[in-house]
Parts: C-alpha cells; structure tokens; sequence
C-alpha cells in the first residue's frame, strides 16, 4: 500500500519537471535544489525503509550458510544453495505449496470481490445516515486482532460447550468439529478474513466511485437505464482501475498470507491442510531453531511473490490499465 | 536489530560507567561491588499478570541478598520462542532461566560455550555447595555444568480425581487403570454433578496431552520418560514402545466414550484451569500440588463449590510394577544460566552466584514462597503457614516460587487443603521415580533434530486419539522418522550409553 502511495506522490514531480524548458548539463542538481522541500519532506520516509526494510535484508545471506548465533553472521560456515536443495526435495514441500496456493486462490475468488459487491451496494443506499452507521459497523472488525477473532470464533465453534454446535444440537444435528475438522478449516479461514477485512476494504471503493460524475447517471437516466444498467455501465468502469490496482498488491500478496491468522486456527489436526509457507517457517526457524533453513524458505516465498507482482503488472499493461509502477 | 544492539550497547557502557564512578567513590572492598548495577534477570511468569516493578518481594530479596536485581518476565506459554530468539540475538540478561531441557537450540547455546561453565565454583558457597550430587549430574551436559541446576521435586504428577463426584455417584477412589476408565466413562455419562445436564467428561485434558498429560499416564503402562533402554540395551524413544502404543489404544477408548474432553487439542493451559473450575470434567492428571489451585479458582467464581479431590499416586495398571514418571528431569528442572557476553569477568560471575546462593536462604525462600509475614502469610505456633491474603499473593508472591533456585529448601505446613496432602505424596513418590536414561547423554542429531520428529510424533498421536488415523498410520510416521534423524538419535544414545555404563 505504501508503494502506491509513494508511486502517487512521486508523480507530480515527473509531470512539472518534463514542462520545464530544456536546460544546460546542471539541471539535475538544480532540479534537486528547486524542489528541496518536497525532497526534504520525503527523507523521513526513506530513512524509514533504508533503516527497516533495506537495512534488515542483509540478514537473509543466512539462508546460504549453517547459521549459528553464537558465531554471527561473520562466523559461520557457508554452505551455498543446501537449504534450498533440502527444502525442494522434501515431502513438505508439495504440502505448503498445496495449501498456500489453494488459500489464496480461494481468497482470491471468495475474499477480493466482496468489499467491490459490499461496496456497490452502499453506494446505492439513499438514506445517508443509514450509509454511514453501516459503513462504521462493518469497518470494526477490522480493529480487532487475530487473536480476538480467533478466541470470538473458538469460543463460538468448539464441541464442547460452542454456542453454534449447542443450536445444532437443540434442533437434533448432530456436532460439527468446526475447529478441528480439516475440512471445515479452509471455509473457516476464508470466512474469517472475510468477516475482518471486507468493510476496510470497501473504503477505497467507495472513495473512487465519489468520483464519478454524477451527469454521467443523470444522462443514463434519461435515456433510461435502470438502476443495474447504471453500476453496470457506469459506475464499475470507473471504479476498473482501482479494482485492477487492488488486484495487482492482491496478487503480489498470494504467497504472503502471514502467519498470525493462520497459526491461531491451526492445530496438529488441521495441519495436513493447514501448514503454510509462513507457518513452517515459524516452527522451523524459531521452534525448532533451523534458523538459515527458515531463512532460505522465507525468500524462496519473496521471490515468487516478486515474480507474481511484475508479471500481473505487465498483463494489466498489455490491457491499457495502468498498473501500480 | 543492529541499531537495536548499539543502542543498548551504549547504554550498557553508559551504567558501567556509572558504576564506575560509583566503585571510586565509595573507595574499595566488598561494599562497593553491591553498588553496580543491578543484575538483570530473564525469568519465566507462570501467572497472567507480571508482579510490579520494584514491589514488595522484589525490594525484600534485594534487601537479603544485598544486590539490586530486575526481572525481565517471558511468559512461560511462549518461553520456548522467546528464549530461542533471545538466544539467537545475542540479547540475554545476567541471569537466563532455561527451563525447557530438550530444546534443541538450549543445547547448542549451551554446548558451544556461549555461558559460564559453574561447575567449579559452586564449592565455595554455603547453599549451592549443598546440591544433591545427582541433580549436579542430570544436569551436565557433555560433563560440564553449564548453569546452576533448578533444583525440584523430583515427580510431582499424579491424577486428580473429583471426590465429591465419586461420593454423589457411589464410585470409589480409582486406584487402578481399570477403575479409573470406569470413573471416566462415569463422570461423562451419568451426571456426577447431579445438575440434569449432560454437560461434564472424565479427563479434562490440554493440547500439550502428549507431552504432560497423557505422557504420565504412560508411564503407569510401564514406558519410560521420554527414552528407555531396552533389553538389548538400545536407548529407544518411549513412543516407540509397546507399552506406550498400549496407553494409546487406552486412551483413544476411553476419548470414543466421551471420557476425554473431544477438542482437548485445541485447549490452552488457561482453558483447561477454567473447565476444571466450571465443573466440565472431573479427572486431570497433573502435578498433585495444583489441587489447590483448582479449588482456589473454583472458589472465586463460587464461594460454595462443592468441590472436593481426591489425590492419587499410586495409580497402576494390573502387570505393571507401582512406577511415576519423573515431570522435572529427576529434580532437574533446568538451568539458571549466565552468559558471557552478559556476565563478563569472574568477578562478575561471583558476584551474581552469591546473589543466587543468598535466594537459597531460608529467608529469601520464604519470601518468595509465602511472601512477606503479616502482609500475605500467617504463621502460628506450630509452624503452619496461612495465606491470608490470596489476591496479593497470588499477585505479587506467585510469580517468584517458579524463579526459586531451589524448591526444596523448607516444607511449609499449610492451612490451605490439599497443600500438607500433597506434598506428602509427592515425597512418597520419590521412591518410585523413573528417569530418562539419556538425559544426560549427549547426541549431535538429537540436539538438532528432536523438536521437529517430537512435533510430528505429537501430531500423530493427536491424530490417533482423536480418531483421524488408526494404528498403523501412527506407526507409519515412526517409520518415516527413522531416517530422519531417530535412528541416528537411538544409534548415538546407545553407543553413549554403552560407554557411561560399561
């Protein structure tokens, strides 16, 4: 997200410095000179991912060695692509690539279309005070940590004594081992995520369609579209970028579900469908203390997901959007 | 994390040098040395809240022992992530508790020299010269003593079993296996709590089952703690043997009769106190002493719970001879450790085990048992102690008695039920301990490969219990462990062990 808002905020400086007329070889450092409080505003923020994002990556060429804390990083021994090799051939390997792409796809198809449906629909909504206290209410979940999600929906699904199977139950089913049951935990992480995160999401939705202009549906309206022919011709192609945008940062997120939700929700009887990349790095890297071998896997994952963003950027040229860069 | 380390390495430099302003001022000798800063202490906090800064327990040990000390609290639920980070970042306090024996990063932060080798000090202070001589050895490894070694009781597990619920439906005190799977089908089927409901089990049991819970339940099928040696004399993982795959089978039954809570694998340790305390199953197999614990907590949410245990231990099965499965590493409950980076010179080192030879005092004992006299304890003529003020003790004196160097300095009679009763069957069961035979062996591919074949082992048996996969599947995955590093382990140890004992 970051990234595009810097994207944003470097483009204006582009568009004023081609307007200038051509100037003699010194232009670039008077260009600098010209605009020194934009630039001076900017260094905080590149100080901030010098220091934290830039600076840390240097840690990864423990992925390359035997890496031992108390011999550092100028100590210990290296041992070249061993890791990756291990990490390729073993069984594990199948497994979280399985159950990470299968989450994220379903993700993907379940999780990204809803803020755009929840979205559209408020847009429809008349009565504004209705819109808003809706709007509010949706956005709270997303306040909430995993861990109050997680407890809310154990405290809610668990077999022993959980509201939800206490109803099935009284009306004679018989218990469904929601938390348990390797099969329910997919529809169980898509759902949560969907719960926590849909009413955020419709936020940047809803702000690209105030930018529609409203002679646009007065015009459809006299030549009598409904209120469906109006979203549909109207108000989706206006809002297409945003969608695309949105998708690209969703692509270069597949691999990168993050660990906290799925760690809450996964216990070793849902592991077999549950172990992601960012969950195994976890028990193997800071359980089981394999350190460099968590390392190589953790940037096995950066680069696909590397590789993901500028392919999806690429095709989202080829169609004349225009793409996050 | 660079910028991290310099700014508390400036910041190390900058209360060294203020020590030693402080060291000129007050001239030399002993004196002096209780001036420098205070010795920070990394420690594990067993209760949800973290006692105050500088509170009353806290200012009295600092006042016995004459040296300024502060507690950096590491939840005991998450020590194992935060001691390996710790551990992997360099960033230790003078003092680090290291509980958690078979960690495979524990032992090679230990194993390459990264902490102060004691062994040899420890003769010239009054209490940890005292150290049973056993528990200096379990806690060697490769021969050196790379910590002062927690002293513990040396199994402190039993089963608990609800009295009251036994007396409301006529059953007696279960003594063996067989009664005891009565018991349990009982309490999940016929009402022990006489509520019209069908809402209680038999065993209320946590995710950690295969590694606390469940394991001790074993041992009363005869398989050892942790590892066994054979009769060909293999150094062999418990959940290897028959015995164990014996108390499987056992237990799954008793889970498919509804005996066991059924998510037991989604319950946290807090959960679990909570079920026992709201009456949802009458069977936890645990240490004997948290009977009072349970009570405490049942009675804060009921001044009058029925509530009644019966503690067992001597539960067994038919063939199998009275045996208890030792929960703290014959007495070893780890290791008060001190690394070089921290502690830098002997001097420095001396100063901190004086500091932890003085916590083995009486007094410093009692405070962080009881707590300060008149304030959270009474103690009367015949030296029965009194809690009198459960809130603040359990605020700010309970966080210490799990930081206590030593466990077993004094026995306190105690007015609080059940604390005098178990205590007492705990020291019966010191007669029929068992103990890892390859705790203090040593093995390369154990140290780097246990935490990973023990969680997969784990998975599998919560699997079988809970009924996902049979038998053959949990063998299946022992199977596949072999080459993964359990025979080597198994190879290592036996070899090792033919050697230590001819």
């Amino acid at each position: 997200m970051s990234a595009v808002i810097a994207a944003k905020t470097a483009a204006p400086e582009t568009a004023t410095s081609k307007v200038a007329p051509p100037r003699p070889p010194r232009k670039r450092a008077s260009a600098l000179w010209k605009h020194k409080a934009l630039y001076l505003m900017a260094v905080p923020g590149i100080l901030y991912f010098l220091v934290f994002k830039y600076a840390p990556m240097g840690g990864l060429v423990i992925a390359f060695q035997d890496y031992m804390p108390f011999l550092g990083i100028g100590g210990s021994p290296w041992v070249g692509f061993d890791h990756f090799v291990r990490f390729f051939t073993e069984d594990t390997f199948v497994v979280l690539l399985r159950n990470t792409v299968v989450i994220s796809l379903l993700l993907l198809v379940f999780s990204f279309p809803v803020p755009i449906i929840l979205a559209l629909l408020l847009n429809e909504v008349r009565t504004k005070v209705f819109q808003r206290s809706v709007q509010t209410v949706i956005y709270l979940p997303h306040f909430m940590s995993w861990v109050i999600v997680a407890s809310i929906f154990y405290v809610l699904l668990s077999t022993d004594g959980g509201a939800v199977n206490n109803l099935i139950v009284e009306w004679g089913g018989e218990p469904i081992p929601f938390l348990t049951d390797p099969d329910w935990l997919r529809p169980l992480y898509v759902g949560q995520e969907i719960w926590k995160g849909a009413g955020w999401g419709t936020i940047v939705y809803l702000a690209a369609m105030t930018a529609v202009d409203t002679q646009l549906y007065e015009a459809a309206e006299l030549d009598g579209a409904n209120r469906l022919r109006q979203t549909w011709h109207i108000t989706l192609p206006a809002i297409r970028p945003t969608i695309i945008v949105m998708f690209i940062l969703a692509i270069g997120d597949f691999l990168e579900l993050g660990f906290e939700h799925m760690f809450l929700v996964m216990n070793s009887l849902n592991r077999s469908v549950g172990d992601i990349f960012d969950t195994y790095v976890y028990t193997t890297g800071i359980e089981n203390g394999q350190l460099s071998y968590a390392a190589a896997v953790g940037l096995f994952k950066g680069l696909v997901g590397l590789i993901l963003v500028i392919m999806a950027n690429r095709l989202a040229k080829r169609f004349g959007e225009e793409g996050v860069y | 994390m660079r910028r991290g380390m310099f700014v508390k390495g400036a910041a190390t430099a900058a209360v060294a040098a203020l020590a030693l302003t402080a060291c000129g001022n007050s001239g030399s000798g002993e004196e002096a040395e209780a001036d420098t800063g205070p010795v920070t202490w990394m420690a594990m906090l067993h209760t949800p809240t973290t006692p105050e800064k500088d509170g009353v327990i806290e200012t009295a040990l600092e006042e016995h022992t004459g040296q300024k000390f502060d507690m950096q609290w590491v939840p005991d639920a998450s020590k194992e992530e935060k001691i390996n980070s710790a551990l992997a970042s360099g960033s230790l306090a003078d003092i680090v508790s290291l509980t958690v024996t078979d960690s495979t990063q524990v032992r090679q932060a230990l194993g390459s020299g990264q902490f102060w080798d004691v062994e040899k000090y420890l003769a010239d202070y009054p209490n940890l010269s005292k150290i049973d001589p056993d528990t200096v050895e379990a806690a060697k490894l490769d021969g050196k003593l790379y910590g002062v070694p927690f002293q513990k009781i040396k199994a402190r597990y039993g089963v608990l079993v609800r009295q009251d619920w036994l007396d409301n439906l006529g059953l007696e005190t279960p003594h063996t296996i067989e009664d005891l799977t009565k018991v349990a089908e009982a309490f999940a089927t016929k009402d022990p709590d006489g509520n019209g409901k069908d809402d209680t089990t038999g065993f209320i049991d946590r995710e950690e089952s295969f590694l606390v819970g469940f394991r001790s339940l074993t041992g009363y099928f005869g398989a050892g703690d942790k590892f066994e040696v054979t009769d060909d004399g293999q150094v062999v993982p418990a959940f290897t043997t028959d015995a164990f795959k014996q108390a499987m089978e056992w237990y799954r039954g008793v889970y498919e009769k509804g005996g066991v809570n059924q998510e037991f694998v989604t319950v946290q340790k807090q959960n679990q106190q909570d079920a026992i305390a709201q009456g949802k199953g009458g069977i936890v197999v645990t240490g004997l002493f948290e009977a009072k614990n349970y009570l405490a907590l049942a009675e804060s949410a009921d001044p009058k719970t029925p509530m009644k245990w019966a503690l067992v231990n001597d539960m067994r099965t038919a063939d199998v001879e009275h045996r208890i499965l030792t929960d703290t590493g014959g007495g070893m409950g780890g290791w008060l450790a001190f690394p070089k980076t921290e502690v830098k010179s002997e001097a420095e080192l001396e100063k901190i085990l004086t500091f932890v030879d003085k916590l083995m005092d009486e007094e410093a004992f009692a405070l962080m048992t009881n707590g300060v006299e008149g304030t959270h304890y009474e103690i009367d003529g015949d030296g029965v102690v009194t809690i009198t003020d459960q809130t603040s003790w359990e605020q700010e004196v309970q966080p210490f008695s799990s930081s206590r160097p030593s466990e077993k300095v004094v026995t306190y009679k105690s007015s609080t039920p059940y604390v005098d009763e178990a205590n007492e069957l705990m020291k019966e069961n010191e007669e029929f301990v068992v103990i890892n035979p390859a705790q203090s062996l040593s093995s390369d591919t154990f140290d780097r490969q246990w935490s990973t074949i023990e969680q997969q082992v784990n998975d599998a048996y919560n699997q079988y219990i809970t009924g996902q996969i049979e038998m053959a599947d949990y063998e299946a995955v022992i199977e596949g462990l072999r080459g993964q590093g359990l025979d080597a382990i198994i190879e290592e140890y036996t070899a090792a062990y033919a050697k230590v004992n001819g």
